[in-house]
């Protein structure tokens, strides 16, 4: 039987979270505004109108393409493709061809089975977004809310060989689009939209062989499900001696199916050529200088760092980089913490974590800062609070904003390690318990934990445990 | 003379001195309008009738009351002495490629005839924010596709004042009849291949096709936007300058309306040509021209009293001071217009695209079911023939096969185009020239129907004109006599980038040294 | 260079662009098609530096002349219900056209 090898390019539209539209003044995130008002002359293709470039667009496929690791073309053009769609007001898209904003690249996706795999960039250009359409019977319904978004296009080489390293490759772009703070990339909403490439081919050849291009699938989940129903149908095919034929394909999400798209009406010839309503993008040095400056580390590297610096489990040091104010946050609390960062870590993904998904906050919105948990683990590790009293103190401290010493002041949560105290109830305790003393001082040593246990809840838990130990000692071996 | 004959400098100090008022002003237009216009033009026009080869037919729409309005409200803080814009009381009719809010915007087409703008272009904004009053929008060929007017939807087409059996000239046809005929002192036009300059000439007016970049694009509906230079259209040059003043200047909605200050035109304009280095080139004295049988390309001299102008002009300017220069060399003016026919297809191919019955405009009242028909039959419905020849056409140049052999090959050819003025404008350069004087047209205004249907005869009436597109730069056509047939021959003056200042003043001076001549007396048969 | 659009081309040309002519039509652009094409054939003998810097526009533009890019500040249109209102057919804020019927899949 024959072995197959999968081959998998993607071509990902990732909408940009700038404030407004790349060529006019319009918000960019009409999610949830009604049809057809976020729209514009310009946006909307009347006659006459001009578009005008938003650099913050520039500035954040910069960014991307430098994350990338391609080459940034300091002179780049856009071009207009031409074709009539309903939901394309111009009758053409603004876009890049053959001089994009940049070329090559490549992005390193560490699989869960421990190799890596490289996928390159063969295309990496901006362009605007269509409208949205949808049908209503034999009529069609156009919003041009969505025009004019700003996009990157970015497309990979047939690098990828399962539906599951396509995943991976989705999962790591979406963290590196929030890292950097390029889009919001929720598929879902149609932030990062993915059309797979897919073909087979015999273990061993290096071919390519004929692809179906899988459209419209919005999660990750889906991309992979879809690719995997694919794989598997050109497998059979291939098996019962037909060809694969280049078919262009639609994920049916409920029913969880592939289904055969209408075939294009024409070949497509965008007959592109320069918009001249927009002069060449030249990036100087020194604005480039000025984009990169803050340029930050990147996920992989930060985990890489994570582990070696701070001895992380790599568990630890990847839930820690899957989010930069989580990560930033992170590093941060070490720094003001003089203990082991381990520890810091094991607050953040236990308690922290749990905060954030419950309020919908991130790392850097809360309350509790790093500081006051570094102060919290600090009083922990001095015995000044017990563990619990510290767990307690997250919640205080995010809801009051106060710092934990504070707090531990005022509600006097502090350990009581005053000798006369402590050691005036233990001596209630002993004469209350005859019994149990003398069952003691008959051998049986172990009940020393239950006494103490008596002290600890006739003090609300605030005697420091070692002391009320040893002074109970003290008392029962008399 | 009448008030609407006056020249738009001339008012501005009749109505800074109170003599008159600005609605006296609009009511001299409107009177006459309804004297020398008929009927407007329209999509359902009937028979032409005698009448209708009589009168000129410039304006698709009027705005009477409306100026009116305006021209009260501007007397009224002129009585209180408050401070008004420095065109304030001027009337100006606009192109219909302007978009001018809440007013029909058509285009001269079918499938806009229903559109009513929505926002309002730069050049009318600024005009109207000094205080120009906008009196109403001029016919024009459809989408700007033409050289004559011939081929608007708006019949009765617009005729040339000086004698109405010929054609304006295209396509700012209404813009330059509208002048001529004394309806308004100011119009504004759009230049893509000398569609501001040619109907100049042919209507014996004032017409700037500004540096590329100079005047903001934005609001004007596009023939081939790396070409389209709207632009002035007036009695004189002092006029010119001053409408030009208005309107120039960069602008944050327009990528395109370069960074340059605009200099003060009035502050030069008196400032002669002593020392001006004007050229002559024998390259602008003859046309090429392809025969329709054969496809050869045969030359000819431009019409005799055309080039006697020409150098009259010169001779003029010489003996004011400047310094002419003969036989300067420019080898590739013939490739304007075959460059033209594919740079400017392709574009116009483009920008046609989005008239698809979807958003605005017209859409056919069939097709009800099929989205794919719905465009071609709005598209065949409502496009005229010079429309769809230009989509045709820019859909074969472009293609894909194609582009290489004649998109990227026209462009290259622009460059030459662009070469030849880089090298006799170079201050350091051979000629270093100021300006190039040349003629505007081949030809005086052709008979109505004498050209139309010819696409490429027609196109190659714009051969002098053209190059100035191609190449981005400026050029200036005013009166430069009146040829034996009646009709009034245009001078053109080609300057380097950004140097209108310096055209002005060149042509501000030749009107001086000919204010004196005889064919300066001569009226348009309409006002005669 | 002889060549020439061919009525199959042109009909291409027509569906690409979206039209649909009558045989008058039809018959007269073709011709003028073909006259242009003869014109633009000049141009194949003209001679041409392979240095030769092809520009969008005439004028050159400078870093200095270049207008500068548009802030990304939110500046809504003030009457998008004006834009709208020019559509053909609308129907709850959506503007409404037909569909592409479907097409049998093989």
């Amino acid at each position: 039987m024959t072995e197959y090898e999968v081959v998998i390019g993607l071509e990902t539209h990732i909408q940009l979270n700038t404030k407004t539209k790349i060529f006019c003044a319009c918000k960019a995130d009409s999610w949830d505004d009604e049809p057809n008002t976020n729209i514009c002359p310009v946006c909307t293709g009347l006659p006459g109108v001009l578009p005008v470039l938003n650099k913050a667009v520039v500035e954040k496929g910069v960014l991307l393409a430098k994350a990338m690791h391609s080459d940034i073309r300091m002179r780049s053009f856009f071009d207009r493709k031409n074709y009539f769609y309903p939901d394309l007001p111009k009758g053409y898209q603004i876009s890049q061809y053959d001089l994009s904003l940049a070329s090559g690249g490549y992005l390193d996706i560490p699989m869960p089975e421990g190799y890596t795999r490289r996928v390159t960039i063969h295309k990496l250009h901006m362009e605007e977004d269509a409208g949205k359409t949808k049908n209503a019977g034999n009529l069609r319904l156009i919003d041009f809310n969505r025009c004019g978004v700003p996009l990157v296009e970015m497309v990979t080489g047939p690098d990828l060989r399962s539906a599951n390293e396509a995943a991976q490759y989705l999962i790591r772009l979406r963290q590196l689009l929030r890292w950097l703070d390029i889009s919001e990339a929720d598929m879902e909403k149609g932030h990062l939209r993915c059309d797979a490439n897919v073909s087979i081919r015999p273990k061993g050849s290096h071919q390519l062989f004929t692809k179906t291009e899988i459209k419209n699938v919005n999660s990750i989940d889906n991309v992979k499900n879809a690719i995997e129903h694919e794989v598997e149908r050109q497998i059979r095919e291939v098996e019962a001696g037909n060809r694969v034929q280049a078919w262009t394909l639609d994920w049916d999400e409920e029913k969880n199916e592939l289904r055969k798209m209408r075939s294009k009406e024409t070949e497509a010839d965008y007959r592109y050529f320069r918009e001249p309503d927009l002069l060449p993008l030249d990036l100087t040095q020194a604005w480039l200088d000025e984009i990169l400056a803050d340029f930050p580390e990147l996920p992989l590297e930060r985990k890489a760092r994570f582990i070696s610096e701070y001895k992380l489990p790599e568990y630890d040091a990847d839930i820690l980089t899957g989010e930069r104010n989580l990560s930033d946050y992170f590093e941060s609390a070490v720094q003001h913490y003089a203990g082991d960062p381990k520890k810091v870590s094991n607050y953040l993904m236990n308690d922290i974590l749990r905060m954030l998904n419950e309020s919908g906050k991130t790392a850097n919105q809360l309350q509790l800062t790093p500081t006051f948990l570094a102060e919290i683990l600090t009083m922990v590790d001095a015995g000044q609070i017990n563990t619990s009293t510290g767990k307690g103190l997250l919640e205080k401290v995010e809801t009051s904003a106060k710092s934990p010493r504070k707090i531990v002041e005022e509600e006097g949560l502090g350990l009581v390690s005053d000798d006369s105290a402590i050691r005036a109830v233990a001596e209630k305790i002993v004469a209350a318990n005859p019994k149990e003393v003398e069952t003691f001082r008959a051998g049986k040593e172990s009940l020393i934990g239950w006494f103490t246990g008596q002290v600890m809840r006739e003090m609300r838990g605030k005697a420091d445990p070692k002391m009320a130990t040893k002074i109970l000692m003290e008392l029962l071996k008399k | 003379m009448e008030l609407c004959d006056r020249s738009a400098h001339e008012l501005l100090d009749l109505l800074r001195s109170k003599q008159v008022s600005a609605e006296e002003v609009v009511q001299s237009s409107l009177q006459r309008i309804a004297v020398v216009d008929g009927r407007p033009g329209s999509l359902e026009s009937g028979e032409e009738t005698d009448q209708d080869r009589r009168t000129v037919h410039a304006f698709i729409s009027v705005a009477a009351e409306q100026a009116l309005d305006q021209a009260k409200a501007i007397d009224q803080q002129l009585a209180k002495g408050e401070q008004v814009g420095p065109l304030a009381g001027i009337p100006f009719s606009a192109k219909d490629v302007f978009c001018v809010k809440d007013t029909y915007t058509t285009a001269a087409s079918k499938i806009l005839a229903n559109f009513k703008a929505p926002y309002t272009s730069t050049a009318v904004e600024r005009l109207q924010k000094q205080g120009a009053i906008m009196l109403g929008k001029v016919n024009m060929d459809e989408f700007t596709y033409g050289s004559s007017n011939e081929s608007t939807a708006f019949q009765p087409c617009p005729r040339n004042p000086w004698d109405t059996s010929r054609v304006p000239g295209g396509s700012s046809g209404g813009s330059t009849s509208s002048v001529a005929a004394g309806e308004v002192p100011f119009s504004l036009g759009t230049d893509t291949a000398g569609s501001i300059r040619q109907p100049a000439a042919f209507c014996g007016v004032v017409g700037v096709k500004p540096t590329y970049g100079r005047v903001s694009r934005y609001g004007i509906i596009a023939f081939a936007s790396s070409l389209d230079c709207p632009g002035p259209v007036t009695r004189d040059v002092t006029d010119a300058a001053l409408m030009l003043q208005a309107i120039a200047g960069a602008d944050p909605r327009d990528s395109t309306a370069a960074n340059v200050p605009v200099p003060d035109y009035l502050a030069t304009l008196e400032q002669g040509v002593k020392g001006k280095r004007i050229g002559l080139s024998p390259d602008y004295f003859q046309i090429s021209y392809m025969d329709a049988e054969s496809g050869e390309i045969h030359q000819k001299p431009v019409q005799e009293d055309i080039s006697a102008a020409v150098y009259h002009a010169a001779e003029v300017l010489q003996r004011m001071g400047a310094e002419i220069i003969e036989d300067v060399p420019m080898p590739n003016t013939r490739y304007g217009i075959p460059a033209f026919f594919v740079i400017s297809r392709v574009e116009a191919a483009s920008n046609l695209h989005r008239y698809d019955g979807v958003k605005y405009g017209y859409r056919t009242p069939s097709a009800e079911d099929d989205l794919r028909v719905m465009y071609r039959k709005t598209r065949n419905e409502a496009f005229g023939l010079q429309p769809k020849l230009r989509i045709l056409m820019g859909m074969y140049v472009s293609a894909a096969q194609y582009s290489e052999q004649y998109y990227n090959r026209a462009l290259k050819v622009r460059a030459l185009l662009r070469r030849d003025f880089d090298q006799i404008f170079d201050k350091q350069g051979k000629y270093q020239l100021d300006a190039l004087l040349t003629p505007t047209t081949p030809t005086t205004a052709f008979p109505i129907g004498a050209i139309y249907g010819d696409s490429v005869l027609m196109q190659y009436s714009d051969q002098f004109t053209v190059t100035a597109n191609h190449a981005g730069i400026p050029g200036l056509s005013l009166p430069g006599g009146i040829a034996a047939d009646g009709l009034p021959i245009g001078v053109q003056l080609l300057g380097p980038d950004f140097s209108e200042h310096t055209l002005f003043s060149i042509g501000r001076a030749l009107e001086i040294g000919t204010q004196d001549e005889v064919w300066r007396l001569q009226k348009p048969a309409v006002l005669r | 260079m002889s060549e020439e659009i061919t009525p199959e081309i042109f009909n291409h040309l027509v569906t690409l662009a979206a039209l649909e002519l009558d045989d008058k039509q039809a018959a007269y652009l073709r011709r003028e098609l073909n006259q242009q094409l003869k014109a633009i054939h000049e141009l194949e003998s003209i001679p041409l530096d392979v240095d030769l810097k092809i520009t969008t526009h005439g004028v050159s533009y400078s870093l200095t002349t270049s207008p500068v890019l548009r802030e990304d500040t939110w500046l809504p249109h003030p009457n998008p219900g004006e834009i709208l209102a020019q559509a053909p057919q609308v129907d709850e804020q959506y503007i409404i056209v037909p569909d592409i019927p479907h097409e049998k899949l093989d």
